[in-house]
Order: structure tokens, then sequence, then C-alpha cells
């Protein structure tokens, strides 16, 4: 398909600083191409901006091809855009009509503070993978990998779960910018996974204790989470965190 | 709490009154077979010496899954400060409905309506049935449902029990972990089809009291 | 100075054993009280973390990102290589260290090779058991492939993602430490400057990327973890932040930087749509299994390929290469598509790609198998170009890669200054002039894992340390340096964005520096790159301050740096006169276009000291000895 220039109309949060207050400025994209990415239009509005001496619209990304999960901005409304199974670098302008007006923000979550215009901190999802959101194997003196038989089904489930990038759209999508669905992968990862077992129940009970630390909220099972999920992972993982989380308090753990 | 145990308990709370429901508008919907049936089906409940501490469960769970319902949103609020200038949903296969935005609505809806229901029904006029010892409630519902505005008001507040259902069933399945690749998109079916039978079922009776109940 | 690498002696096989019973050792008790810092978060860097924070250092780990997860290791596809011969097909440590030096064209330390094989089979033992969902068979078995050509299969993989798999594999291992209170996370922060006192690496100088704030740590060692170098040419398959800051500063401070010429491209990316673009994706290779390459035979035809007949097509690669066809190595197809697309006959808007056509293996296999084979990447393709590979040919471009050049190290991955050891890509060492697929992640958690740990403890338990606090006047002179630069940078107050500045200095690099070099475009090339540093200097628009959150200031040190660094690469590049690997010079070639290698002359590594900005830097020497490998010349005819 050849590409085409179209010319769209921004409404972006701008926020100077963290705790500071924001607003959405207008602005116009001219000459966008079509072949475009979203960030790609963005860094195009950012040379204007800096050629006339104002602030560049700060935000996120890092490889630009949906892996890592640094980029994110609620696009129209919805985290990440109107594609699904997408990051926001991997939208392009081409999903947009000529005149359009799009709106862009940060992911918006307590858990999530603003740090400046589009960027967030995220950093509260280390701290739910740092408390317990891992297998203790000491480095050195692992047994042979073949010693450990999983079925293929088990590997296959455990990698959709483990294909998380973290970038938060689940967190931004919830109405109650809930954890559970990042949390839930997570648990859901390791739980299926035979290393590691001893820690299963102490994982869960202190991973969702960090998360509840974080003050996400809680979850409605409406799955606008799983909807807006880059990597499409189910809400069965959060209804594998509770049975995960059930399974421990039965035993003693919580 | 966490609140994956809060909603443990707003989920193991809402499918009993979820049960409570269904066997409640089976137990109303022997008014189409008369007064005698319908009058000795609730004698039968009425006498039963476990009816008490039944009710008194009842009203436990349902001002468990009230009061954790309640304390839940505000922190759920609590959880994002600051609004979307715009937020939509996001299609797919999100399960975002207009019930589910809005339970906690037609929850606080309800709790006015039930204290009304419950004085109009168990706490009305008690009515001997014949000469017998059996209370005449067919009576007491067709006198209730005498109004055209009372019918109308309770088929619309039957709309909102049959919202919360659209979502709540599903939800509860899924809040206790009951979830599965051929379960879930089945309860998510049974889920909206038992809350328009239970609502349709509420309203299709009122209706029928108020065009023929007096009649039988 | 002589650069020693203190390869261990005795027989190859041998050697790492040797080293690490010859290593001196911390006593478990002591070894709270040294901190280390550990810069990069990648899986070089959070593997480090997590084997030096599990023996109970104190490790600091600095990352540029909001967090460490998202490192740039995170992108790799394909898999990790390990040695364990599960198929029963031929392979062994011997074999992989083979291919490895082989495919490094003779320009990598045959020891180091060696330990990484070795280690390759831990790593995978190691990866299983902190949960890294590899790809099973139905007994539960571990599933392997073959790989970027490799005629047996030893690469374990987990679907598309073992990249992000093994990072997240690593930074879980890593937060476990943090967990357990050994390591102190900094995330966005930008190491600036390294900290030498008395001859021995000290400490670092940060940016606080939220704040502004400069920040001091010291340390009694660094490890930088900082990955390549290949967005010196504007367009890669590299992250947006991926850059060669960390490793240039500490090259100023007199770290020796060797072979920065050797830069991989890989052959099978999705084109430049535009000058918009900001980064290019990569497809897999395995693409060319099926995929057949050709351009029109009339120059600049803009016809539509469905409309272009068959006799009017050149498969060029077929032609040129009869045995091995379209399956030529990555450097060959590389060259030959950019050699056409030269010429003019390369397709698509811009002229810069050639047809990767499927129709014959779809008429032959049938629609399913190849879509059971590509399903992901033909998406892929799609979602970014809007064409459909199915129907019309997919078109494709070489673009950067890999840089197999990076600091100088010797087997104990220590740098020339004492105490500051460099890990994973940033490194130069393990790979020589050209890197072998699916080896990448594995070099990234040998180095981490199973290397650092040995050979921090030793030069710590030898090293005379003598107590240092951040007010040391060293600290003081870097902090100072580094503000100086940031406010020489933020008084230019000029007309052109940085990024308009970035991408001028790709199309240098890319057009006399990129996968064909000749002695008149790199002195070229040279001059060009020193003009433009000046026009940087005179004209970069930086807006906002430095008391912020500004990603354009942190661009704008990282540009400055690549535009230092860009000079030296083109020298090494001028000064090697040869063709080996990813490295290709045109004026020695075989008659029938292949590299020719000048072992005489050229058989060592290539590194660099630094003088100062724009003045000619010291060449140092390392001989390359080969006692098991001998060199030989390849041909793809």
């Amino acid at each position: 398909m050849p590409a085409k220039t179209i010319t769209v109309n921004l409404k972006v949060w701008r926020q100077p600083a963290k705790d500071q207050p924001g607003r959405m400025v207008d602005y116009v994209a001219k000459d966008i191409s079509t072949d475009m990415s979203f960030l790609e239009m963005l860094d195009v509005v950012n040379e204007d901006l800096i050629r006339k001496g104002e602030d560049a619209i700060a935000f996120d990304s890092d490889c630009r091809e949906g892996i890592c999960g640094a980029c994110g901005c609620v696009i129209n409304g919805i985290p990440h855009g109107p594609d699904a199974g997408a990051t926001t670098c991997q939208l392009h302008m081409r999903r947009f009509t000529d005149g359009q007006t799009i709106t862009v923000e940060p992911w918006r979550a307590k858990s999530f503070p603003v740090l400046k215009d589009l960027t967030v901190d995220r950093s509260a999802f280390d701290r739910i993978i740092a408390s317990g959101g891992y297998i203790s194997a000491g480095i050195g003196g692992a047994q042979d990998a073949n010693s450990i038989l999983i079925p293929r089904s088990i590997a296959e489930e455990a990698m959709d779960s483990a294909a998380c990038i973290g970038c938060g759209a689940c967190v931004a999508a919830c109405k109650n910018a809930a954890a559970h669905l990042f949390t839930g992968a997570k648990i859901t990862h390791l739980a299926l996974l035979p290393q590691g077992a001893p820690e299963r129940a102490l994982r869960v009970v202190r991973m969702v204790g960090q998360m509840e630390a974080e003050g996400f909220g809680a979850c409605s099972n409406e799955g606008e989470c799983e909807a807006v999920c880059p990597k499409l992972i189910p809400i069965s993982n959060i209804a594998k965190l509770v049975r995960e989380y059930t399974r421990a308090w039965w035993r003693g753990t919580t | 709490m966490s609140s994956i145990t809060t909603k443990l308990i707003i989920g193991a709370t809402g499918v009993l009154l979820f049960a409570y429901l269904i066997l409640h508008v089976i137990g109303n919907a022997l008014i189409f077979f008369g007064p005698d049936l319908f009058n000795s089906y609730a004698h039968m409940l009425l006498s039963n010496p476990l009816v008490v501490p039944i009710e008194i469960g009842l009203v436990v769970v349902f001002l468990i899954h009230l009061v954790k319902a309640i304390t839940m949103t505000f922190q759920n609020q609590a959880a994002r400060p600051a609004k979307y200038a715009k937020k939509v949903a996001a299609g797919g296969t999100s399960q975002k409905s207009l019930a589910s935005s809005t339970m906690i609505l037609s929850g606080l809806a309800l709790l006015i309506f039930i204290p009304i229901h419950v004085k109009m029904f168990k706490y009305g006029p008690e009515y001997p049935y014949g000469a017998s010892d059996v209370r005449d409630l067919y009576r007491l519902e067709v006198e209730n449902f005498t109004s055209p505005l009372v019918v109308g008001l309770y088929a619309m507040v039957m709309v909102v029990v049959g919202m919360h259902l659209w979502h709540g069933v599903a939800s509860s399945f899924q809040s206790l972990g009951i979830s599965g690749p051929r379960f879930t998109p089945l309860i998510r079916k049974v889920g909206k089809v038992s809350a328009i039978g239970i609502a349709g079922g509420f309203i299709v009776i009122a209706v029928w009291v108020f065009l023929f109940g007096a009649r039988s | 100075m002589t650069l020693d690498g203190k390869i261990p002696g005795g027989p190859i096989s041998e050697k790492w054993e040797r080293r690490k019973f010859e290593n001196k050792l911390v006593n478990p008790a002591n070894r709270r009280k040294y901190e280390i810092i550990i810069v990069g978060t990648g899986l070089a860097g959070s593997s480090a973390a997590a084997a030096l924070g599990e023996q109970g250092y104190r490790v600091k780990l600095f990352c540029i990102l909001d967090s460490p997860r998202r490192a740039h290791s995170i992108s790799a596809q394909g898999g990790i290589n390990a040695a364990k011969n599960y198929r029963n097909d031929g392979d062994s440590i011997y074999r992989l260290f083979y291919d490895t030096v082989k495919g490094g064209d003779y320009r990598a330390r045959e020891a180091n090779v060696y330990r990484l094989a070795q280690l390759s089979v831990d790593i995978i033992d190691q990866c299983v058991a902190t949960g890294v969902p590899f790809a099973r068979e139905y007994g539960g078995l571990l599933d392997n492939r073959s790989f970027g050509g490799a005629q047996l299969s030893r690469t374990f993989y987990a679907r598309g993602q073992t990249g992000q798999q093994l990072l997240l594999g690593a930074y879980q291992s890593m937060l476990r430490q943090v967990d357990a209170g050994n390591v102190t996370l900094f995330p966005r922060r930008e190491m600036l400057d390294l900290v030498v006192v008395d001859g021995q690496a000290r400490g670092i100088v940060t940016r606080n990327l939220i704040t502004g704030d400069l920040e001091r740590h010291e340390g009694q060692a660094v490890l930088l973890c900082t990955g390549g170098y290949g967005p010196v040419y504007y367009l890669s398959t590299n992250a947006i932040n991926s850059n060669v800051t960390a490793a240039w500063r500490a090259h100023k401070r007199g770290a020796l930087f060797a072979n920065p010429c050797f830069t991989q491209i890989h052959p099978t990316c999705i084109p430049v749509s535009g000058d918009h673009q900001s980064k290019l994706t990569l497809m897999s290779e395995s693409l060319r299994n099926d995929g057949r390459v050709w351009v029109p035979r009339k120059k600049e035809d803009t016809r539509p390929p469905e409309q272009i007949p068959e006799e009017e097509r050149d498969y060029y690669l077929e032609r040129r290469y009869p045995s091995f066809g379209n399956l030529v190595p990555r450097d060959v197809a590389s060259r030959a598509a950019k050699e056409r697309a030269d010429e003019g006959f390369g397709v698509g808007e811009t002229g810069l790609s050639v047809y990767l056509d499927f129709k014959e293996a779809i008429d032959r296999l049938g629609v399913e198998t190849i879509r059971a084979r590509y399903d992901n990447l033909f998406e892929m393709y799609k979602h970014i170009t809007a064409e459909d590979p199915y129907k019309v040919p997919m078109r494709i471009y070489p673009a950067i890669h890999y840089t197999m050049g990076g600091l100088w190290v010797d087997y104990n991955l220590q740098s020339t200054i004492p105490g500051l050891f460099v890990l994973g890509e940033a490194n130069f060492s393990d790979h020589g002039a050209n890197r072998l697929g699916a080896s990448a992640l594995m070099q990234g958690l040998a180095d981490g894992y199973f290397i650092a740990s040995y050979t921090v403890a030793n030069y710590l338990a030898g090293a005379s340390l003598s107590k240092v606090s951040t007010d040391h006047g060293a600290f003081k002179e870097a902090a100072a340096t580094a503000q100086a630069r940031i406010d020489q940078v933020l008084r230019v107050k000029g007309t052109r964005t940085v990024r308009q500045f970035h991408r001028d200095l790709g199309h240098i690099m890319w057009d006399y520096v990129g996968m064909a070099r000749t002695e008149s475009g790199l002195n070229a090339a040279i001059q060009k790159i020193r003009a433009l540093r000046d026009d940087f200097w005179k004209d970069v628009a930086v807006s906002g301050e430095q008391s912020n959150l500004n990603p354009m200031l942190d661009y704008a040190g990282r540009v400055a740096d690549y535009m230092e660094f860009a000079e030296l690469l083109a020298l090494d590049a001028l000064h090697r006169n040869e063709s080996c690997g990813g490295h290709f010079r045109e004026e020695y070639q075989t008659p029938d276009g292949e590299a020719r290698r000048d072992d005489d002359h050229y058989s060592y590594v290539g590194a660099w000291e630094f003088t100062g900005v724009g003045t000619q830097p010291v060449l140092h020497k390392e001989a390359l000895e080969f006692q098991e490998v001998r060199p030989s010349q390849r041909s793809y005819k």
C-alpha cells in the first residue's frame, strides 16, 4: 500500500514534573506519512517543538518492535491504541484518517505516578517481582537441563504467561488500576513449572502482599486488561493467581 | 485483607445469592399453578424450623457482599486518583459492559429495594388462607401488584437485578478462581442466560399477577 | 603498553579450570566489605549482579531505562547455542569452539572462545533451573533447532522470544538478590564518567535522568555491561537508548577500544520507508531457506513485482553463488543487496530494498506449509509495511545488527584499567570479526553468570585498594567534566535537532563505513565526521533544561559521543588493510568478490588508546595465535 501523508490534531497530556499540575495541550502534526509508527509521529512533533525552542514531549520507548515494554500511552481512550495485540510503537499512522483528533495520555494509576508528560514510574512492577517472582536457584551447579522433564503443553502454557513485557497497559486499562494480570502472569508462569515448587505458596503470598502495598486496585473481572495486552495474556492467569493464593491459604502460608 | 481475599468473599457470597435467586424465582413461578399450590409451598417453607437461621444467614451473606463491595469500591477509586480525559472500552475479548461498569450502582439500588420488598411481602398484612393457619401469600401478592405503578417500578428494579447478574454470575466464578478453556465461555453464557431468566421470570410473574392473578 | 591477554597456560580444554584454581578467593565474611558497581542490566549485567550478589558482595546496579527488564538483550529472537549434543548429531564443546573461531574469521582469542563453548552447557542448565520456558518436545525434553546455517541442531529457543526469556530469567535472579539486600537498583541513571584513582577504577559519575542531578558512586570494581554501538549508524536493529557513552567515556579515561570496525550487518531486515524512520526491525534469517532474492533486470523498474515477467528478473544470489544460492552468509547476502541497490536495481519507493519472493515456495510446498514455518514473521512484516507477503514479494534490506568490537579485555574480562571489567557485547572478546547466530546471548550469560564472579574476586583479593570517598578529587574532576559537557550542549542553542545530526552521521557511516569500505571512502568519511562534529557543537538545538526529565538532553550527550567514536571506527577500518568477517574492504577481495584476509599482517587485535578528540589515537596490537584452529579462506561459490 503506497504511503500518503495526513494531518492529525493531537491533544497531548503535558505535565512538567511529578506532583505538578498538567493539562491537555493541542498540537497539529502535519505531513505525517501513513508509514510512520505512532512514536515516529511523536518524534516529528518533537522535532518541531525543539526547533521552536519548546520542551519536547517526554515519553519512554526503546526497542520499538514491541518486546521491551518501555512505550505506552493511552491513545483515544485505549492503552496502546486501537490495534489488538500490539504496543504503541507497533501502531502505525495508517490506522488514522486525515484530520482526525487523537488524544494521548499517560498511564494513570496511583502506583504509576507521572514523572513528566507521558512518562510514568512503573518501578512498582519491579518491586512485585522482587518479592518472590523468581526461582531460588543458586548460580552454578544446576542439574542437567534435561533431567527435569516438562510436558510440552505445560512448557507452552508457561511460555504464554512468561511472554508478559511489563508495559503496564493492563493497569492503565483497568477501571480499578489493578495489577492482577501482571502479577498473575508471573505467578502462572512459575507455578506451572516443577522448578521452584517449594517456594510456590510463599511466592504468591509475598507478591500479592507487595501488589497491595503498592496501591493497585482489585480485579473486577471485566477483562479490559486482556483486551489491551500486547501479548494477549488472558485473565485465566488471574484465576490461576486466585487459585494459587487460595492454595497458599489452605496450607497455612497466608 | 488482600483484594484477592475480598474478591473471594464477594464471589462466594455472590454465588450464594445467585443460588438463592434461582430458588426464589422458581418458587414464585408456582403462582401460575394457583393459590393452593403456591400457599402450601410457602407454608412448607415458613413452617420449617430452619427458615429463621437460613434467613439470618441470607441477611448476613447479603450484608457481607454489600459491605465488602462498598469498601472495595473506595479502595479501587483510590487506586486511580486522576481520571483520563478520554477513556473508552477496549472491545475485543473484553467483557466490559454497561452492567459491569455499574455493579456498585446496581447493587446499591437493590439495597434500597430489598427492605421495601421485604416489608411489602414478608412483613405485609397476614391474611389467613381459608380456615387453616396457612398464610395467604397469594392474595398478598395479588394486592401488592394491583397498581400499574408498583408493577412498573418492580419491573425496572428487576432489570437492575438482571444487569447485576449479567456480569456478576460469571464474575463470581472468576473471583473464586474457577476458570478454564471450556468452563469460562460456558459460565459467561450461563450467567447471561440466567440473568435474563431470573429478571424476566420475576417480571413475567408480576405482570401475570397484575393481569390475571385476581381471576384465579 | 604491551597488551597481555593473561591467557592461562596448559591445554586449551584446561585453561579455564586452571585459571579458576589460580584465582585468589575472597573470604565469604569479607565480601560484604566490597562494593561493586555494575552498569547495564542486559544479560551480562543482570547475570553478573545475580552472581556477585549471591556470593555476598554489595552490588550497585545501574540501569538507563525505567526497569532493568527492558535492556536490549530482550529483542534477541532466534535462540542460544550450547554444546549439549542432545541430538547426538556430532556436536561437542570443541566443535562449537571451532565453529565460533571460524565464524569469527580467525580474529578472536582461542582461549576465550573455548571457555565460551565450555560454559554454554552450564548456561542452559542454569536457565532451566531458574524457570526459563524453553521449547520442549512431547516427551518433555528440551527441543533444539539448527540456526544460521549451522550443520547441527544446537540452538535452544523459547518461541521467537529467546532473548526476552533469558533476560527475564537473569532479571528475576538479580531481583532475588535485591530482595536479599545484596543488590541495590538504580534505574533511570546514565553513566557519564568513570572515576580512576591511583590507576584503578574506583567509581562512576551518573546522571539521574529524572531529576537531572549528577551523582557520584564509589566502589572497588566497576563492571561495564553496556552493550554495543550499533546506533552510530543511526538506523540499526538496536534499541533507541542503546549507546556507546559509558564505553566511550571509559575509553577516554584510558581503557583501550578494540576492533571497532568489526560490525555485523543482518541481511533480512524490513526496509526503510522514509526519513522519519527511527529504527529497523529484523526478521529471522530462516526466511532465506524458502524465499528467493531478486531484483528487476532493468534499472529503476517501477512496475509492481507481479508484472515483471520471469525472464526480466535477476535472481542475483543464485546467479553469483550457484551452490549456496540464497543461503550465502549474512555478509555476502548483505553486500550483494547493497551493490544491486547502489547500481539502481533496488525496488520499493525508496529504491533501497530487494525482493524476497515466496511464490515459488508456496507453489511447491503449499501455502499451509509456508504459513506453519513463517506465519509470525509474515504477520510482523504485514503489520509494519501493510503488504501481504503471501501475495506480494517481501522487500528486505540489510541493517546493522551487532557490533563485535568493544573495550579491550584480557582473559579475565578486565580492561586496561585495573578494576574496570567489561562484559557482553560491550567488550571485544569472543566473536572476532563476525558473530555466529545464537551466540550473543551465550556470551552475555557466560560473562555474567560464570566468569566475572571468579575474576572480579581474584582482582579484589589481590589489589591494594586505598580508602576513597566520593569527595576525592578524582570524583570532583569527573563530575565537573560531565557537567561541563552538559553545559556545553545546552549552551549551543542552535537550529538543528540532535536527531538531524544523528541521521547525518548515520548516512556517513552507512555510505562509507558500512558493509563495503574503501580507503578513499574512509578518508572522506573521517573528514565528513569531523566537519559534522564541528557543526554539532555550533548548531545543535536542545530544548528544556538539565534539572528535569529531558530525554532530548540525554540523547544529545549520546550523539555527541558517537560523533567522536565514529571517527575511531572509521580509522580502525582504514588501518585494517584486509577483509575479514564483518569488515569488507573493496581493495582486498579475491577475483570473484570474496573477502581476502591478510593473516600475515593483521592477525591481531587492534586496540586503540585515546589521545584526544580529533587527534590520532595510538594503536596497540595483541597478536592472535591459533594453536587449535588453522585459519582457512572460505568460499561459497
